[in-house]
């Protein structure tokens, strides 16, 4: 409804008068305290950037000498973004194991991560029996081409970010 | 207590054949299942014996042998909540219709819109029938379980072919496993 | 197959005579589009107006449609917690919780003590931080930019303890089906008693800047007002209904969880300012229900005790035959699950139906606009606080 500024009185036509220069007043008085008063809470990025918690869900990153190829990972994600191909181990190789003791009976052959669908959800990394599927907390990782995204693990550029990325 | 309301409407709507479809599991939900050119009467009943006074969803589900269309109603009173599925089926694919509650219940105005533009069930003298989440040229429903997006939309492929990345899309397990059983096929062809 | 019906609201021509008119008048028919500051999202409301007075209102939605009934169909029950998250993206919690209570009626698991408290810590915190948003929102629709900020500040808090629990700022995937994912150690609820005793004064301070200020008062007293008829009527439920004056809070009428063990009160707007129903009160109800939300975080706090955090769940989950509807009282009102299982044969549920809150709620639109001005039009889509994932799905 229309707003009538109310005049069946002098002292209701100044009494809305005044009311709305007190309430005015008191609010400005409020965020007049933040000029001097309050640390202001941002942060330069990308000069000061903020520590992100442990558990913080970035980009995942597969340990692929660690990886048994259980598929696990695959089976659990909602949206499909884990290809993984593998083969039967050559006759004659010598046994693998991985860091916890685990012997890798299949041979890796394909691990490609679709960073474009994937929606961080975590489902992956709970399921995987070697934990060689982790996030990292790399969430800086835009590409121009949407086939950019697609990561894949056993590439030896990429095998070389596991002294950055991976904890132990 | 579904027993009882399913007798009520049996008894205040001729022709309801209200029946309760006791839920084979203890933890599920009963239902009350009526007859589907009744529905009018039996939500008009609902509401004026006070039974139920909020229509909170209107579910379609495609069982492939009929389409049922689920009410969801719940009853407000902070002395006796209660809610209640009633059900009503319909075998006609093509043309399965029901009348629209929305003049009882105001809710139903776009929970009947929805559930037609899902499940392609037509609501008689809804006063603004047309589909409500997909586009209003829209063919097909997509809740059905023999839905099949169409391949134009105005002259847009859905669905292109070099965006779908068909490729990577089937993960090969084992391809040693493939590579046997392809001989297999290819010896016993042989 | 384009339709055939008219689109209602439209009127028909006036006719000329030209002895006595010479100026025709028609309504004009504006597009508050899907792309537009102050409609919270992808709402298209076509609006008719008759110079400055909306005639009709007729929403049209569909912009956020990701079909995730049909997804879900195709879904393990671990794997659809990720979509529903992404329902209502600014009450995750809420959306998580609904939904696993749907799983776990059906399954008839046992969620442990600690569990259950953390659940109910977790949701209203998820409460305290979407009310923040709605109250932010909703000033900077009505041109006050200042709160907006206040607000992300405090909900910027609120974010970062999620993000050190589960991972995530706004989509957790934390409430799983028989507990939860991460449990919370004594530094991080620290943290949380912390956060409450500074947040008190701050939620006195946006009385102080936004309620009483009469510019605020003037914009959303009066205006958009529903009677509790209209509201039940149109299935409305939450901060709308409570608005109204109907005190309905499934917390305490229908209680789940835990919800019956704990001490606090269902605000129901009272008429300080304005008519009880409009806008002012739709808003007044969110911001108390903070300080509600407030004393509940406390108690659980309290009642805490060290135990373990998910209960016995099988690998693979699968349902027996049959059907439920879970109903949890969310920040923006009911939200609903109706989810029907095949049988145990499959891992996938045969359907899952959102009734989704904000989608009731924007079917009161056509019966809030006629007569209001454009601008309390504004006011009023900010009041009933609707967000589009949820609405669209």
């Amino acid at each position: 409804m229309s707003y009538v500024v109310p005049h069946n009185s002098v002292k209701q036509y100044f009494g809305a008068l005044f009311d709305a220069v007190r309430t005015t007043v008191v609010g400005m008085w409020i965020t007049f305290r933040y000029v001097w008063g309050v640390k202001t809470v941002s942060i330069e990025y990308p000069e000061v950037r903020e520590v992100l918690p442990e558990r913080a869900r970035m980009r995942l990153f597969n340990d692929a000498q660690n990886c048994i190829s259980c598929t696990q990972c695959a089976m659990a994600c909602p949206v499909d973004c884990i290809y993984i191909a593998s083969e039967k181990m050559p006759e004659g190789s010598e046994v693998k194991k991985t860091s916890n003791g685990q012997s890798i009976r299949l041979h890796l052959t394909q691990f490609t991560i679709d960073t474009a669908l994937c929606c961080y959800c975590g489902l992956c990394t709970t399921v995987c029996p070697t934990e060689c599927l982790t996030h990292s907390h790399d969430y800086e990782f835009a590409q121009y081409t949407v086939d950019g995204m697609k990561y894949d693990y056993l590439a030896p550029d990429v095998r070389a970010w596991r002294d950055r990325i991976v904890k132990t | 207590m579904l027993n009882e309301l399913a007798a009520k409407i049996n008894a205040a709507v001729a022709g309801a054949n209200a029946q309760v479809l006791q839920a084979e599991d203890a933890k599920c939900e009963s239902s009350i299942l009526v007859e589907g050119t009744q529905i009018h009467a039996v939500c008009a009943f609902l509401k004026s014996s006070g039974s139920m006074n909020v229509l909170q969803a209107i579910s379609g589900v495609d069982y492939v042998e009929h389409l049922e269309v689920v009410y969801l109603f719940a009853k407000f009173d902070p002395a006796a909540p209660a809610q209640l599925l009633l059900k009503v089926r319909t075998t006609d694919r093509v043309n399965g219709n029901f009348d629209t509650i929305s003049d009882l219940f105001p809710a139903a105005n776009f929970q009947e819109r929805e559930c037609y533009d899902m499940l392609g069930v037509r609501f008689n003298n809804h006063p603004d029938h047309r589909r409500i989440l997909c586009p209003d040229d829209w063919q097909g429903y997509p809740l059905r379980k023999d839905y099949v997006t169409q391949k134009n939309y105005n002259g847009m492929e859905v669905f292109p072919e070099g965006k779908m990345n068909m490729a990577d899309r089937e993960f090969i397990v084992r391809q040693d496993m493939i590579k046997k059983a392809q001989e297999a096929a290819a010896g016993k062809v042989q | 197959m384009m339709n055939k019906w008219d689109i209602p609201g439209s009127v028909e021509k006036p006719t000329v005579n030209k002895d006595t008119e010479t100026l025709r008048s028609d309504l004009l028919t504006l597009n508050m589009g899907p792309q537009h500051p102050a409609t919270h999202g992808v709402l298209r409301v076509e609006i008719k107006t008759d110079s400055e007075v909306v005639a009709a209102a007729i929403p049209h939605l569909g912009y956020l449609h990701r079909c995730m009934e049909k997804h879900c169909e195709n879904l393990d029950y671990r794997g659809i917690i990720p979509f529903v998250d992404r329902l209502d993206y600014l009450a995750s919690m809420s959306m998580e919780w609904t939904y696993v209570a749907a799983v776990e009626k059906m399954l008839g698991t046992e969620v442990p003590r600690r569990a259950e408290l953390l659940r109910i810590m977790t949701v209203e915190l998820q409460r305290i931080a979407s009310h923040l948003m709605a109250f932010g929102t909703y000033a900077l629709d009505l041109g006050a930019f200042t709160p907006f900020l206040y607000a992300f500040d405090e909900r910027e808090k609120i974010l970062r303890l999620f993000e050190e629990v589960s991972g995530a700022r706004l989509l957790y995937n934390y409430i799983w089906i028989g507990g939860v994912w991460n449990d919370w150690d004594d530094a991080q609820l620290t943290r949380v008693s912390e956060f409450l005793d500074a947040f008190e004064p701050e939620t006195r301070k946006y009385h102080t800047l936004v309620s009483t200020n009469k510019i605020f008062i003037e914009r959303t007293a009066n205006v958009g007002v529903v009677s509790v008829q209209d509201c039940l009527d149109y299935g409305a439920t939450g901060p709308v209904l409570r608005g109204s004056g109907f005190k309905w809070d499934l917390r305490k009428n229908q209680p789940y969880g835990l919800y019956s063990e704990f001490d606090f009160d269902v605000q129901v707007g009272d008429g300080e300012h304005g008519v009880v129903g409009d806008c002012w009160n739709r808003y007044i109800v969110r911001m108390r229900e903070v300080g509600e939300s407030i004393k509940i975080i406390r108690q659980v706090l309290e009642k805490l005790e060290p135990g373990s955090i998910m209960g016995k769940v099988p690998k693979i989950i699968k349902l027996p035959k049959g059907e439920v509807y879970m109903r949890q009282e969310c920040p923006r009102g009911e939200l609903g699950i109706h989810l029907i299982s095949e049988g145990t044969d499959s891992k996938e549920p045969y359907r899952l139906k959102v009734k989704s809150p904000c989608f009731t709620h924007t079917s009161m639109l056509p019966l809030m606009a006629p007569g209001q001005m454009v601008a309390d039009f504004v006011a009023t889509i900010g009041s009933i606080d609707i967000v589009l994932g949820e609405v669209d799905r």
